[in-house]
């Protein structure tokens, strides 16, 4: 039989997803209170990334070349920077979407036994993945654009493209996606079972990642200690930007719609790249849903061990620390959420505080570096610890089998806390021998700073596994595994970032604040005794908060799938 | 060796009690069966008696040991194999039973003997070596009961424990069970398998709707009357109840 699109079964196809993806918002299911403090982070995001840009449009736009102002070209310039960010982030995440939805979703298993078409299921899919990123492409191009037209007035014709672009982005994401999904697949295919392989490319593209964010860093910092912001745009810089900006296809097609360049051609142009697109992806719907359904059915994890003996005893603790620490590495999404973060961790420090440091000195002539490394120290260091509020619900229904084992809840809930403190010991032990090999710190402040950033871990540790132990929700994926975070990780990010902030933050600012008053040195001990002192202060209620009725907590569980 | 008396259990925000007063003992050499429908509370019986469910009134004693105030010498008596074959995936067959062999606290010298044992028994063979993630239904739930018996258990706990076992495996399971209970064991498995449950069980513990409805000896009832239909029995009591 031929395998064309039936439109009956498409709608009932949308319809199932449409039932799914309405179920989490059902009485019952529907956590208000998580989904407004999501909806009020992501506003908080939104508010400072629109004044940052603002401020940012009215330096650019006054910019001039060849001795006169040019805001159509700046404009230009500005939406092509930003829809190309916007697009790269929308096809990492639709290639991840395409590959989930096709090769990892649990439905995949009955609808390949049922009288569906390739076709159709491989639309059914795309649309909802269109739909999806459309609302992303829906706030980020209007934030973007009307910021910008706040700065410089335009008329209807750019707010109807603005909404054009919104629909318009996606399909080009979805559709340079759809062309990438395969490659995608083949490399995860390639690194699956290889653990420590997938490991070091993780961490080696994490790092390559980082290296280029503290690139853009340090230009950021060079703009900002420039002695006038606009002399940053002299010519060749402006010459720069613009060869640059024509290099950027296809998201210069759609800014030069906007900034009424090339308008015919640009069009043209960008209608032959979502045909080609379309016609890709749809040429490669056969040959994607064949692999996916083999991908399925096939022999996977080949992995394997030579040996064929049980090696000798160990104790309980380990034997469980074993098992969290196999359970983590052998999971590329857990292993890249904890094991590299935590290994990129000094990393981000050291490139930070390269920018920071000569940044403090510049701006104010104040010598801060151990308040600026226990500042950044404990950001990084929250980020990477946030993977904890997952410790009890990454176990899924296993959680109740070791619970039916002669082991002791203390073990159990210990083994985990541990191998996150061996984890975070590590990071901030890597973090302060870097620091100190750079010269920022001496021998005696490096300690001073593992001290603290361990406290500050140890108390993050406690509390995030104590709060998913109350509220754990186990995964109902096949392999047990967690695909998205919880309300818990969105609590415990910001709660680790604000406290963070204010500790970081103070003594930071009571350094600078002293050193103005020439004060510095004389109590140079507060950043020691406060930084020293609360961290003590938090790994005693977070070992406290973990401690608090868990015997009682631990048996009387009943939460998750059971 | 097991005694259940008057087990209540009630789930979180539902109105209905999920076990209702259900008392029974599994004695030293015994294979006792629990039956009843589909969501009749076996599961849930089982799940408080291995200590992962919370229960609101009774008393479960495991070899002596109080499944409530001695839960880890009660559940150090106890091999358990769970409806839902739940393995840690990201390990391999061996790991996985390094693992149950340490929680259990297996004697080294004893290890390699067991294992072979079990691999007589269950035929995982090379997979054994692999990752339990590239194992079927099948291999799951065998991997599942060696890494149950590794520690030699006096009780063996199954739920479900012939569902997806191919039928040679099957036939070397419910022998391996007869043998195990002979040597003065006990064991209490779940079942729909009502022809299994007939071969198999020394007793039967009836269970409707969270209520206990029988309790028999069904050897001491087939040696009476040779013309005994188990099936016929179970659904006759399925129906008065």
């Amino acid at each position: 039989m031929k395998d064309t699109l039936d439109r009956a079964q498409l709608f009932a196809l949308l319809r199932k997803q449409r039932r799914e993806a309405s179920a989490s918002f059902r009485k019952g299911n529907f956590n208000a209170v998580g989904f407004l403090f999501r909806l009020a982070l992501v506003a908080v995001f939104l508010a400072v990334f629109i004044l940052f840009l603002g401020n940012f449009l009215e330096i650019y736009l006054a910019v001039k070349t060849d001795g006169a102002p040019d805001a159509s070209s700046r404009l230009f310039e500005v939406l092509t920077a930003a829809y190309t960010v916007v697009l790269l982030a929308m096809v990492v995440g639709a290639v991840s979407q395409i590959n989930r939805a096709l090769f990892l979703a649990d439905d995949m298993r009955v609808m390949s036994a049922l009288p569906v078409g390739a076709k159709t299921l491989y639309v059914s899919k795309l649309i909802v993945i269109y739909l999806h990123q459309a609302v992303t492409a829906a706030v980020c191009v209007l934030s973007v654009n009307l910021t910008c037209a706040a700065y410089l007035p335009q008329g209807w014709l750019y707010y109807l493209l603005t909404v054009l672009a919104v629909f318009l982005l996606p399909l080009l994401s979805v559709g340079i996606a759809s062309v990438l999904a395969l490659p995608f697949h083949a490399l995860r295919l390639l690194l699956r079972d290889r653990f420590v392989l997938s490991f070091l490319v993780i961490t080696l593209v994490t790092a390559g990642l980082l290296f280029l964010y503290a690139y853009l860093l340090e230009g950021v910092k060079e703009l900002l200690l420039g002695d006038d912001i606009k002399y940053f745009f002299n010519e060749g810089v402006m010459n720069a930007i613009g060869t640059a900006v024509s290099y950027m296809y296809p998201a210069n097609l759609l800014a030069g719609l906007f900034a009424g360049k090339n308008v015919l051609y640009c069009c043209l142009v960008l209608l032959a790249v979502l045909a080609a697109c379309a016609l890709v992806s749809l040429v490669g719907i056969r040959f994607i849903l064949v692999r996916a359904l083999r991908a399925r059915t096939g022999s996977q994890h080949v992995y394997t061990r030579s040996r064929f003996y049980l090696h000798g005893e160990k104790p309980q603790l380990l034997a469980l620390m074993k098992k969290e620490f196999l359970l983590i590495f052998r999971t590329p999404d857990y292993m890249f959420s904890y094991f590299s973060v935590a290994l990129v961790v000094p990393l981000m420090v050291y490139f930070c505080m390269s920018v920071g440091a000569s940044l403090v000195v510049r701006l104010i002539a104040v010598q801060c570096d151990v308040e600026l490394a226990v500042f950044l120290t404990l950001v990084f260091g929250s980020l990477a610890n946030v993977f904890c509020t997952t410790n009890i619900s990454r176990d899924g229904s296993m959680f109740y089998s070791v619970k039916a084992m002669p082991v002791g809840y203390r073990s159990v809930i210990f083994s985990k806390v541990f191998l996150c403190l061996i984890v975070t010991a590590l990071s901030q032990l890597l973090t302060a021998a870097v620091l100190l090999a750079a010269g920022y710190l001496s021998a005696l402040n490096a300690l001073f700073l593992f001290g603290v950033g361990l406290l500050f871990g140890v108390a993050q540790i406690c509390i995030a596994t104590r709060v998913d132990l109350n509220h754990a929700k186990f995964s109902m994926e096949p392999d047990g595994e967690i695909k998205e975070s919880g309300n818990t990780a969105s609590v415990v990010i910001v709660a680790g970032l604000l406290t963070s902030f204010l500790v970081g933050g103070a003594v930071l600012l009571a350094r600078m604040f002293l050193a103005l008053r020439g004060l510095a040195d004389r109590y140079a001990y507060l950043t020691f005794l406060v930084a020293g002192g609360v961290a003590l202060l938090f790994a005693l209620l977070g070992v406290f908060v973990l401690l608090y009725k868990l015997k009682s907590r631990y048996y009387r569980f009943s939460g998750g799938v059971l | 060796m097991v005694r259940v008396e008057r087990l209540y259990k009630k789930y979180a925000r539902k109105a209905d009690w999920a076990v209702h007063n259900v008392s029974f003992t599994v004695r030293p050499g015994e294979i006792v069966g629990l039956l009843g429908h589909n969501g009749a509370g076996k599961s849930t019986t089982l799940k408080c008696l291995e200590g992962m469910l919370p229960f609101e009134h009774g008393r479960i004693t495991i070899c002596g040991h109080d499944i409530v105030a001695d839960p880890i010498a009660a559940k150090a008596e106890m091999g358990f194999v769970t409806d839902d074959h739940a393995v840690f995936v990201k390990m391999t067959g061996l790991q996985y039973l390094e693992f149950m062999a340490d929680i259990y606290r297996v004697p080294q010298k004893v290890r390699a003997a067991r294992l072979k044992i079990l691999e007589k028994v269950f035929r995982l063979g090379g997979s054994v070596r692999n990752l339990i993630a590239s194992y079927s239904h099948g291999m799951r739930q065998k991997i599942c009961m060696m890494g149950s018996l590794i520690h030699a258990p006096k009780l063996w706990i199954l739920d479900e424990p012939m569902t997806g076992l191919d039928p040679r495996t099957m036939r070397a399971v419910q022998n391996y069970m007869v043998a195990y209970a002979k040597a003065g064991n006990g064991i209490l498995f779940s079942s729909h398998a009502l022809g299994t449950v007939a071969k198999l069980c020394d007793r039967v513990v009836l269970i409707r709707k969270g209520k206990q409805v029988s309790n028999v000896n069904v050897k001491e009832i087939a040696a009476r009357n040779p013309d005994f239909d188990f099936e016929e029995y179970f659904l006759r009591h399925e129906r008065h109840a």
